[in-house]
């Protein structure tokens, strides 16, 4: 989104309408910011009325060009206080108690968003994405596929259609096997998030596009099919390189890295991803996410020295709560490489260094979880 | 966790794409002072690099 989105010139004219912040989560200098107003994940975007300090609206996931300027729009009215119908009001509450932690509170307000929504309401779209990442995120996966099922007719052809049928596809992927309903649920939102993967008139930024493929080829590792597993990374990375070769920008091009170097590394086919990403260390020599890559790359190909050499590089640009991400690949490093020493020293490291976080950055099941593996090696 | 490390690195871009919105970095306070001031809204983009 920062990639391409945030660089289109037609946003221009809706700079003098906000006054713009960008907070980056691994920042420490956002600790305050962060126990104010919580990031469950990347991108939120929100708007902030000033007179009261309080979310006035709040969107998670990268957002299309139309899109944000929607989001500008509906920002803008609600913190002027224009005459609110009963599903903006109801929405407007879901945010307000998302942003409070208070998922089941929040699900039952986008219902009711959604139950009295007037025809051709420009907000629909976003409420069912709200509604289905909330009943993600408080693990209801029967519920969140079900609406998502029910709900992707109305939004079908469209960025949020397009979220609405990724975000219930991975809830469907969660349901035990012997679920009744996991068969329909996972058919139906795997064609759907297919249509959305094929539809260029969508709106979705290439990413998302990724992602959308990403899914279908989960759906086809729970169903055990390799061959079409295959199919599908070598259909995205076709896309991804014919992309990557119309990118205008460094930063566009580098924006494809990531998923390249992915489906590569699932194809068997690490090496490729080498040359990309040494051009985009060279192209951005302060950021640790190529290194990082580059680790993960040499490690596919069993080259350790290699693999560390580039994590050393990772580590040393890398700071706040992606520390103890860096610090946790690391440890799977060198548990590939055989040193089961250093790979447990490596994830008490990453675990004290997680627990050093202040508040707002502090992340106790990522701490938990680390503790297990660590338990468990 | 492991699957989660790994949804998030494919999240990753380029901290520094040019933007046409004159986006503050990291200065909650300084956003807010200049949006009273102004009296208008402030826009949010929390971000990650991962």
């Amino acid at each position: 989104m920062r990639a391409f989105v945030l660089t289109d010139s037609s946003l221009a004219r809706h700079a003098g309408q906000f006054v713009w912040l960008a907070v980056d989560i691994d920042d420490a200098a956002n600790s305050a910011f962060l126990v104010k107003f919580p990031v469950t994940g990347t991108p939120t975007l929100m708007v902030i009325d000033p007179r009261t300090e309080t979310v006035a609206l709040r969107y998670v996931g990268s957002a299309s060009v139309p899109q944000l300027e929607q989001l500008f729009r509906d920002g803008a009215d609600l913190v002027r206080g224009k005459q609110l119908s009963v599903a903006d009001e109801a929405l407007n509450r879901a945010d307000r108690l998302q942003n409070a932690n208070q998922t089941a509170e929040a699900i039952k307000a986008c219902e009711e968003a959604i139950s009295a929504a007037p025809k051709n309401w420009t907000r629909f779209g976003r409420a069912a994405e709200t509604l289905i990442a909330s009943l993600r995120h408080s693990r209801n996966y029967e519920g969140c596929a079900s609406r998502a099922v029910e709900l992707y007719p109305r939004v079908a052809g469209t960025a949020s259609g397009a979220g609405v049928a990724d975000r219930g596809l991975s809830c469907a992927l969660r349901l035990a096997d012997e679920q009744k309903s996991r068969a329909d649920l996972t058919a139906a939102l795997t064609k759907a998030v297919r249509e959305e993967a094929e539809n260029p008139k969508n709106g979705l930024i290439d990413g998302d596009r990724a992602a959308l493929y990403l899914s279908l080829i989960g759906e086809r590792r729970r169903a055990r099919d390799e061959a079409g597993m295959r199919s599908l990374r070598e259909e995205l990375a076709a896309l991804l390189e014919q992309r990557a070769a119309a990118a205008q920008t460094p930063a566009q091009r580098a924006s494809y890295d990531f998923y390249r170097a992915r489906v590569y590394r699932d194809l068997g086919q690490a090496e490729k991803s080498i040359p990309m990403l040494e051009q985009t260390e060279r192209d951005f020599p302060t950021d640790y996410v190529p290194p990082l890559w580059l680790s993960r790359a040499y490690s596919a190909m069993h080259k350790y020295d290699e693999a560390l050499a580039a994590s050393d590089r990772a580590l040393a640009r890398v700071s706040g709560g992606a520390r103890t991400m860096v610090l946790d690949l690391r440890s799977d490093l060198y548990t590939a490489r055989g040193d089961k020493a250093m790979a447990a020293q490596t994830l008490r490291d990453a675990i004290a260094f997680s627990e050093s976080l202040p508040p707002g950055q502090h992340d106790q099941p990522l701490i938990d979880s680390l503790k297990k593996k660590l338990e468990k090696m | 966790m492991r699957k989660l490390l790994l949804l998030l690195l494919l999240a990753a871009i380029p901290a520094f794409a040019k933007e046409v919105l004159p986006f503050i970095d990291n200065d909650y306070a300084k956003a807010l002072a200049q949006a009273k001031k102004r009296n208008i809204p402030i826009f949010v983009d929390a971000w990650a690099l991962w």
